[in-house]
């Protein structure tokens, strides 16, 4: 081989080198983007006690050791919690074989119409792992405060009823309990899955 | 003043950019025919870390951590309306939690900063993010709103941006003020509280970012000050390839002081 060969070679090789290196650095070393809101929370909110939809008081802590996702809604809902209830839904096949670190409750901030039976009937439609909880009006208000909840009856025109007002987005607990996302109303369920795999890591 | 959406910004991209290993390539070239190539890949990581040594140690980018989140809420204000935590959101909202009975100076001191700040808001940047400012009352069966309405007068508030509240359900304030926001109060008897003075920042996604632990009398104008334009920087321009950037002051803790 001659010497030109040689150096045209070489400098083919670093190239090649040059290149996978900046796709390391750039793609794979680059900080993780989230969809959501991460928090560097250094304690958890504390704890609630509410009412699962199969009637059994619960407390946040038992489900301390898995990844819990917390979305404050209700059953009557027209548009907002459906549309979230499915995205969570359709994130659950995306984690894979981690789904089963992930419990996710769907608290309801309408309990005088929200019975266990039918959050039951509700949240499981969305997945058959989803749990719905429900309290009295001061135990809701204790488990929806800490996590920066709003909600308020509004009185409307005609025959539903009434509607909620209530904070839109979704909590992301880590397993000791921290609050490690928030994702804001309108996250897809890939972008969901995305942000979960990679803090779940 | 700037609005947020078409502001460009020009900040720097304090990441590694993969061009600079370039030098580092031709001073290896001349040893290539050795195959030293392994000193090659040393060179490229060693830069690499001495440009995450350089961001941790100049820290280019300043952030404030997202402490915690910021409770939710129903208050009631000076003038009898209902206000909630989301009417904030998109805002940057400075908190504080006091009774308006406190006789020591020390009270006299947390109105009197926080009136400051109101007065010198414009001294601070916020890239065009609304600024409120909320004193809840810890000691709601004396404060009513009509009580807080003459405290507001008192102290010179200019009640457009600065919020009194306060609500008919102790329980709620608790709830809010001690649990949500973390602040220390108990009461001693004849309308008399212990408490820590506390002074919360809120950014206008409901998280926590600054907590003046104490430090709240007017020498700490300036620093508060300081973190609202820290805060509104990080809304106003991570964006795109800014994000990574703040992300990275984030993951490295590069806090502002």
């Amino acid at each position: 081989m001659t010497g030109k060969v040689k150096w045209i070679l070489g400098i083919a090789v670093v190239a090649i080198l040059l290149f996978f290196i900046a796709y390391f650095v750039g793609v794979r070393l680059r900080p993780y983007s989230y969809h959501g809101m991460l928090m560097q929370s250094t304690e958890p909110p504390g704890d609630f006690t509410l009412i699962d939809h199969n009637g059994n008081r619960m407390h946040l802590s038992d489900y301390e050791g898995k990844w819990v996702i917390l979305y404050y809604g209700y059953t009557f809902c027209p548009d907002v919690c459906p549309t979230t209830m499915l995205q969570l839904g359709r994130m659950m096949p995306l984690l894979g074989k981690k789904a089963d670190d992930v419990q996710v409750f769907m608290i309801s901030v309408d309990p005088e119409r929200d019975t266990p039976e039918r959050l039951k009937e509700y949240v499981t439609y969305f997945h058959p792992s989803f749990i719905g909880l429900t309290g009295t009006p001061d135990e809701i208000a204790d488990a929806a405060a800490p996590f920066g909840i709003y909600y308020k009856k509004q009185e409307v025109e005609g025959a539903s009823g009434y509607l909620m007002d209530h904070t839109a987005s979704v909590t992301v607990l880590g397993p000791d309990g921290r609050v490690r996302l928030i994702w804001p109303y309108g996250t897809t369920s890939e972008e969901m899955a995305e942000d979960l795999l990679h803090l779940m890591r | 003043m700037r609005r947020i959406d078409n502001t460009v910004p020009s900040a720097p991209i304090a990441y590694s950019q993969p061009d600079e290993s370039l030098p580092e390539e031709r001073q290896l070239l001349p040893s290539f025919g050795n195959v030293k190539l392994v000193w090659f890949v040393y060179g490229v990581f060693g830069l690499l870390l001495l440009i995450t040594f350089g961001f941790v140690t100049f820290q280019p980018i300043k952030v404030l951590p997202r402490v915690r989140l910021a409770p939710g809420y129903i208050l009631t204000d000076q003038d009898g309306n209902t206000v909630n935590n989301e009417q904030f959101r998109g805002k940057l909202t400075l908190y504080n939690f006091t009774y308006t009975r406190c006789q020591p100076p020390d009270c006299r001191q947390l109105d009197a900063t926080m009136k400051e700040i109101q007065d010198r808001i414009q001294e601070a940047e916020t890239y065009g993010l609304p600024v409120e400012f909320v004193t809840i009352s810890f000691d709601p069966a004396y404060d009513t709103p009509a009580v807080l309405k003459a405290h507001a007068e008192d102290i010179g508030a200019d009640t457009s941006t600065w919020h009194f509240l306060t609500s008919d359900d102790p329980k709620q304030v608790k709830r809010v003020v001690g649990t949500g926001f973390q602040v220390y109060f108990k009461e001693r008897g004849d309308g008399d509280f212990e408490f820590i003075p506390t002074m919360i920042l809120v950014d206008g996604w409901g998280i926590v970012r600054g907590i003046y632990n104490g430090r709240v009398y007017l020498p700490e104008t300036e620093r508060i000050l300081s973190h609202f334009n820290v805060v509104a920087g990080e809304a106003a321009f991570s964006k795109g390839a800014n994000r990574v950037g703040y992300e990275a002051a984030h993951l490295f803790l590069c806090y502002a002081d």
